[in-house]
């Protein structure tokens, strides 16, 4: 089976990053994986996202139309990207940094304040693992000892963020079975 | 060694060209390769190796040539418009017989085009913007792991031929990642000491250069050339044949536009259509000889690719004279997706085989 993923933002909130540990998290649980950065000439507040795509056989298409999930995590990813996820696909969107908003009956929303969730944690930048974790619970099937392995690959350099990221991950792993997720 | 990590294709040839041994790097900055020099320059100087940032991709290339002569293993890496400025060069080192590796990772031209990937230089690649008789090897990865096993053999067939060879890597290759293993360097080394230069103290002097005011000579080093290509293309013609076996229409791809046309050939199979695909993976020397064998019995070729068909001449040239061909193709941007090429063949199905 093949999942395709979104992941997008603005330049500076990490979404390379996280988009590198979920592509990392499905290889150490030994799937295929394509992680295929929009690159250009983005800078610090311009539009960043990123392509997931992930499969227990080879992946043979690339760059697809549209993706079973999408993470938004400012109001011109979310305008941008609600036409791209597939019908009865989810779109997890920032609602400290987007107006909430349902235009689509076909798919299924979420809507968390990451960025307030991370101001609170004590760092404003772990918005995007908080949304990895909301991701994860929807998945399911994500081993945390992968998770953890998978941050410590990407933060080798920055150990001291690791222990951070994980928390931000597990709060919001945690964070919709509270709220219930439909 | 033999970790399984998720790797970007331009960090990928990076790391293979250390692994097989590249003591010299040349280049200038260029999207989408910039990550390959920004790699090297960080780990050769730790291990000691020579990095140049070079002022153009003029002076890397010539540079390369230099250091080529003196026997190093030298790679060079820039992007279409950057490699356009380097034919010049290439055709010397091709006179000179200097193992050169340039990794061309393929922008959007023609011109200056713009960073968007494409699949636009195989003519610029296969058949060369130098002057004179000259051919340069070019091998075409479709995945992160082949940018690894073909930057090795990219090293191998410089060096065992003594010619230029670039690996031509699709602009969503470079950027993209995958998880990949940088495995041992499969070939052997070969012994360069009878030819680079060296210093010559106790032994006779020896010369590299293109010039030759001699035309007799000039003639004999041509067809010596020419001699030195037909083994080539004897012996390093490579491929990939998916169901080709019983195909009645094999679809044509390179580098990564493969992947996708495996995925629609993959979709007419179900439908119960012999389909297969063909992917060239030495584009020169081209794999004719195969691919002509296939086409006896297939009825149609298509070939697709993100350009306006440019292999499509080299299929031509491989395939019967009365075989039909077809060409899907896309010039420059986002790949041309599984459904769209789904329903480009539909199409050419329904024209040609109202039956099907």
């Amino acid at each position: 089976m093949i999942k395709n993923f979104i992941i997008s933002g603005s330049g500076g909130q990490g979404i390379l990053s996280i988009g590198t540990v979920l592509a990392n998290i499905f290889m150490l649980g030994n799937k295929y994986v394509t992680y295929c950065p929009c690159y250009g000439a983005e800078m610090r507040g311009g539009a960043v996202n990123c392509e997931i795509n992930m499969s227990d056989e080879e992946l043979l298409t690339l760059q697809n139309e549209k993706a079973d999930f999408v993470i938004a995590l400012n109001q011109t990813s979310f305008d941008k990207f609600i036409s791209k996820v597939k019908e009865g696909g989810t779109i997890i969107v920032n609602s400290s940094m987007a107006k909430i908003e349902k235009t689509r009956k076909d798919i299924k929303y979420i809507f968390a304040p990451f960025t307030q969730e991370a101001i609170k944690l004590g760092n404003i930048k772990i918005a995007n693992s908080i949304a990895l974790g909301v991701l994860s619970k929807i998945l399911g099937n994500l081993t945390v000892e992968n998770v953890k392995k998978a941050y410590e690959k990407i933060l080798k350099n920055k150990k001291e963020l690791i222990q951070k990221n994980l928390d931000a991950y597990l709060l919001g792993y945690d964070y919709i079975q509270e709220k219930e997720y439909a | 060694m033999n970790e399984k990590n998720l790797l970007k294709g331009n960090i990928a040839i990076a790391k293979a060209a250390l692994e097989c041994g590249c003591s010299c790097y040349f280049g200038y900055p260029i999207t989408p390769q910039t990550d390959i020099g920004e790699y090297l320059s960080l780990e050769m100087q730790k291990r000691n190796l020579a990095y140049v940032c070079a002022e153009s991709e003029i002076g890397a290339i010539n540079m390369a040539l230099g250091a080529a002569s003196s026997g190093e293993k030298v790679m060079t890496s820039s992007s279409s418009c950057a490699v356009a400025l380097m034919q010049e060069t290439l055709s010397y080192a091709a006179s000179d017989e200097l193992p050169i590796v340039l990794v061309n990772v393929m922008r959007a031209g023609p011109g200056q085009g713009y960073i968007f990937p494409s699949q636009g230089d195989y003519n610029q690649a296969t058949i060369g913007g130098g002057n004179g008789d000259y051919k340069t090897i070019v091998l075409s990865p479709s995945s992160i792991q082949e940018c690894i096993d073909l930057t090795y053999k990219s090293f191998h067939l410089a060096q065992k031929y003594k010619n230029p060879t670039i690996l031509l890597v699709d602009g969503l290759l470079g950027q993209m990642a995958e998880p990949a293993i940088i495995t041992e360097n499969p070939y052997p080394e070969i012994d360069n000491s009878n030819w680079r230069l060296d210093g010559a103290k106790n032994r006779t002097s020896r010369k590299i250069h293109s010039l030759e005011p001699n035309q007799n000579k000039l003639n004999k080093h041509i067809l010596k050339l020419y001699q030195k290509y037909q083994i080539i293309e004897q012996n390093e013609p490579d491929w990939e044949e998916y169901l080709c076996n019983d195909a009645e229409i094999i679809l044509t791809a390179f580098g990564t536009m493969a992947r996708s046309v495996k995925a629609v050939c993959n979709f007419f199979r179900e439908k119960g259509i012999k389909m297969g695909v063909y992917r060239p993976i030495t584009l020169y020397p081209f794999p004719y000889k195969r691919l002509r064998e296939l086409s006896i019995n297939a009825k149609h070729i298509i070939d697709i690719e993100m350009n306006m068909g440019q292999m499509l001449r080299d299929v031509r040239l491989s395939v019967l004279s009365n075989s039909q061909i077809s060409f899907i193709g896309k010039p420059v941007g986002d790949w041309l997706k599984k459904e769209e090429i789904i329903n480009t063949i539909n199409t050419i199905i329904k024209e040609q085989y109202a039956s099907i």
